[in-house]
């Protein structure tokens, strides 16, 4: 969090630089970004609700839900952008980042977790017994899989380099390699689109598809959420770096970012390993 | 025509919410003025400063912890108020043997709509929520840190918590709104196949609420964990000098770190599964099984996230009273983390009676055992630490020897039923719910009670009214232990739980259980009137050691912070800003 010891004033003041204006300990964007969460459980209710009776079109909650979203974001990115991006060269940087770099570690630990539910789910019906008939019937391991999994791994080691870059005082190949790292995130993402297309339009094989698909979706899905929030994380540091900001000593959010970006793809050959290679070993499409 | 149930609750609903609403004016009337460093309401310094807006604006815009600790404390205490209504129902009707009470309002299913709420709202919108304002507005003061580690995550995770209680309690005051739906039915462990197949959007509306409010819990289990980790001040309190509180208050945000998510996914996976059609708990999929390990795996773990910071409450305010130090302060700290480990192996202690393989729950039942000896281990410490002390039976120590007191029976009918030959014939009878209700109504509340009563004054520099808290005290634990020692009883004669009807051999018990209940709701007005009165006219402490702490060398960092606060509010007319270097100084005598 952007914290600073005013001069005329012993006592730490978290928000100086906030809206309202004028104020040391005061933010509206806090109750903002709640009240856009509460738009958007209000609106996956109504869905819920429309769905069940005729109370309410479900279109009304779809709506609800994605402008609760845009609400939230647009909160998170003006905390984001007054608590840590405006003023960047002139803040001074607090507990040299510390703070944030375990907030960042602790997040992944609850991912950890999140993910691990539904791995335990997999695991539950995978070890039952097992049969192709739940899988599509072209199989799990497709070209589409190998080029994915390339391109995250790829980018992980991009995005090491270009932390290096940095370190090094080199401004312009640091962003040269956020870029690479930004492209190659998202076309993981549009593979997966593809991959899924592929799935739900050719071959019938959706979410309802019987108990490996609601675990496969799940989890992929899961995945590919975190990775989409991470191609927006690495679009603000691109966009960051290309104003100027960053140099060898303050880089706290590139260092966060490339944290969960690395958690990201690990997680990811995890899930090839045993959900993709998994489901299929043992079985007639296994390539081994 | 007859009244409907939906009718009733959207009433009590309406009138809660003006209370509330009630409450929001008086502080907009208060705070004109808004004081520095916050943290106090009512104080009537009469000084502009520019650290924070007037009026509402500077409640709903506040990253302040100590505003947030007030705000949490609050809305904690509104909880409390329907968790203790919803009880009373439920309580009334069970004073007869047959559905008549709540007959005209809905019947059984309104009591099962009851029995969900409360204990949803108990555990995670009254204990949860109380423990986290004390955490925020003291941590961060007994660790000297400015402020918490992330102040805006703060606000948002406590704004999220009123807006996901919307969402909770909407199938009580929805159908005043002429919306068809109806309150989940599911009790507060939404087994499975139950919340999987009940008819019904209002057990998706509570579930997503559920949801946003696990959200809040993790955001401030990261953000505690962070405090203490990172913004200490490492010069004056090294980790050997780290409160026993804020060892709690780390141990419980390691908790809910790997607890809360597996909530949260497990509650998406259940709502997936009621809207669009996968199987993670049909039979044919994870089944029924798999929803009660992973209820578990979050559910035990988060009994100690409820029950580890009130003893650090207790470990923290018994001592001042004792005027010793806390005796075997390692012990007490490191038996901590020893539960904290411990609690991730016992879920399945839940699920004795499921069938799982022999061998399992005998593992369990060693590792449920185990976890005994840390929780005594912290018993004899509070016994030995009371040992030929100087002991002053203020309204706070009064509520540290209940808590010991009411944590004995309810800790030992919990070894009990960790065993698995005495599981398998209590199971899902009184008798669990006697042994939960004295840990989370005898042990959490009443250490929640004691850290209420000791800084009070701190919080608003005010005394509350000392016989009021007599009489909180004396009905409390008068009613609780009549109430949850009946309801053992009935456990003992066989009564099932969950049921709003029962056979009328069990009926004196039942009637005793009631009569207990109403000890209870006596006792929480007279504490509700207490604060609210005192809080407005109560008598002025006249020191920042009201309770001479200094006598027993006992005066810790948050009552430093005060002390140097009501220093400069004299000094220079009302401004409370203070000084870095002057709070850290210990206070001469």
């Amino acid at each position: 969090m952007a914290t600073e010891e005013s001069e005329d004033h012993g006592h730490f003041l978290p928000a100086v630089r906030d809206w309202p204006r004028g104020y040391g300990e005061a933010s509206w964007w806090p109750f903002f970004t709640a009240l856009g969460l509460l738009v958007v459980y209000t609106g996956a209710s109504l869905y819920v609700i429309g769905q069940g009776t005729d109370m309410v079109a479900p279109t009304v909650g779809v709506g609800l839900f994605v402008a609760g979203w845009v609400v939230s974001i647009v909160g998170m990115l003006g905390w984001i952008y007054q608590a840590f991006i405006v003023d960047f060269w002139n803040r001074g940087s607090h507990n040299g980042g510390a703070s944030l770099r375990l907030g960042m570690l602790l997040f992944l630990g609850t991912d950890i977790a999140t993910f691990g539910a539904g791995f335990v789910y997999y695991f539950f019906i995978r070890t039952g017994g097992w049969h192709t008939e739940y899988l599509p019937e072209s199989g799990l391991l497709t070209s589409v899989l190998v080029i994915n999994t390339v391109l995250l791994v790829v980018s992980s080691f991009t995005i090491h380099w270009a932390e290096g870059q940095l370190q090094k005082g080199n401004h312009q190949r640091f962003i040269q390699g956020l870029i690479v790292t930004f492209l190659l995130g998202a076309a993981f993402v549009a593979g997966q689109i593809y991959e899924y297309s592929e799935f739900i339009l050719h071959e019938g094989f959706t979410i309802t598809s019987g108990i490996f698909a609601s675990g496969f979706f799940g989890l992929t899905g899961l995945h590919g959420m975190h990775v989409s929030f991470g191609v927006i994380l690495l679009g603000v540091l691109a966009v960051r770096s290309l104003r100027g900001q960053y140099d060898e000593d303050r880089h706290v959010s590139v260092t966060t970012v490339s944290w969960y970006w690395h958690f990201v793809d690990a997680v990811w050959l995890f899930l090839v390993a045993v959900v993709y290679i998994g489901s299929v070993l043992g079985t007639e499409f296994s390539p081994f | 025509m007859a009244v409907s149930p939906e009718l009733v609750f959207s009433v009590l609903m309406g009138l809660l919410l003006l209370v509330v609403a009630g409450w929001l004016t008086r502080l907009e009337d208060w705070q004109a003025y808004a004081p520095v460093g916050g943290g106090g309401y009512g104080e009537s310094t009469g000084h502009g400063h520019e650290e924070k807006p007037a009026g509402l604006t500077r409640w709903l815009t506040t990253v302040d912890h100590k505003d947030l600790g007030i705000l949490y404390a609050t809305f904690g205490l509104v909880a409390f108020a329907w968790g203790g209504i919803t009880a009373m129902l439920m309580r009334v009707e069970l004073s007869t043997p047959n559905m008549d009470f709540l007959a005209p309002f809905g019947g059984i299913g309104l009591y099962n709509a009851l029995l969900t709420t409360h204990g949803i709202t108990m555990l995670f919108l009254f204990a949860a929520p109380l423990i986290f304002g004390f955490a925020n507005y003291m941590v961060p003061l007994l660790v000297n840190a400015d402020d918490m580690a992330f102040p805006r995550i703060n606000a948002i995770a406590f704004w999220i918590l009123p807006f996901s209680t919307i969402l909770m309690w909407a199938g009580f005051f929805l159908p005043l709104l002429g919306v068809d739906i109806e309150a989940a039915k599911t009790s507060w462990t939404l087994y499975t196949p139950l919340s999987r197949n009940m008819a019904g959007t209002g057990v998706d509306v509570f579930l997503l609420g559920f949801h946003l409010s696990g959200i809040s819990t993790t955001m401030g289990g990261i953000n505690f964990i962070a405090t203490i980790v990172a913004e200490r001040d490492s010069a004056s309190v090294p980790w050997s000098k780290l409160d026993i509180f804020s060892w709690t208050i780390l141990t419980q945000g390691g908790l809910i770190l790997f607890a809360f998510p597996i909530l949260g996914a497990a509650i998406i996976m259940l709502l997936l599964d009621r809207n669009f059609g996968t199987t993670f708990f049909a039979g044919n999929g994870g089944g029924a099984l798999l929803w009660q390990h992973l209820f578990w795996f979050f559910g035990h773990p988060e009994v100690y996230i409820l029950v580890l910071p009130p003893m650090g409450l207790i470990s923290l305010i018994l001592p001042k009273f004792a005027g010793r130090k806390l005796f075997g302060f390692k012990f007490v700290v490191y038996s901590t983390l020893a539960i904290g480990i411990l609690s991730f192996g016992v879920w399945a202690h839940h699920m004795f009676t499921t069938g799982i393989n022999p061998r399992l729950t005998a593992s369990f039942m060693a590792v449920s055992l185990a976890i005994g000896i840390p929780s005594a281990v912290k018993i004899f410490n509070w016994i030995t630490t009371l040992w030929n002390g100087k002991l002053r039976m203020t309204a706070p120590m009064l509520f540290c020897v209940g808590f010991v007191q009411n944590f004995i029976i309810g800790g030992v009918t919990g070894v009990f039923l960790a065993a698995v030959p005495f599981d398998l014939v209590m199971q899902d009878t009184y008798y669990v719910v006697g042994h939960f209700h004295f840990i989370v109504f005898g042990a959490i509340g009443f250490a929640l009670f004691a850290a209420m009563y000791y800084w009070f004054p701190m919080m608003t520099g005010r005394m509350y009214d000392r016989g009021l808290a007599l009489w909180h005290f004396w009905l409390s634990i008068i009613g609780g232990n009549v109430t949850f020692i009946a309801m053992l009883i009935l456990g003992y004669g066989g009564m099932p739980r969950r049921y709003a009807t029962y056979l009328p051999r069990f009926t004196t018990w039942h009637d005793i259980a009631t009569l207990g209940a109403f000890l209870m709701l006596f006792g929480q007005l007279a504490f509700v009137w207490n604060l609210w009165q005192s809080a407005k006219y109560g008598k002025r402490i006249d020191s920042a050691d009201p309770w001479n702490l200094k006598q027993s060398d006992q005066f810790t960092n948050e009552w430093r912070w005060y002390e140097s606060k009501r220093q400069t509010m004299l000094a220079d007319g009302g401004d409370e800003e203070t000084d870095a270097d002057d709070a850290e100084t210990p206070a001469a005598d």
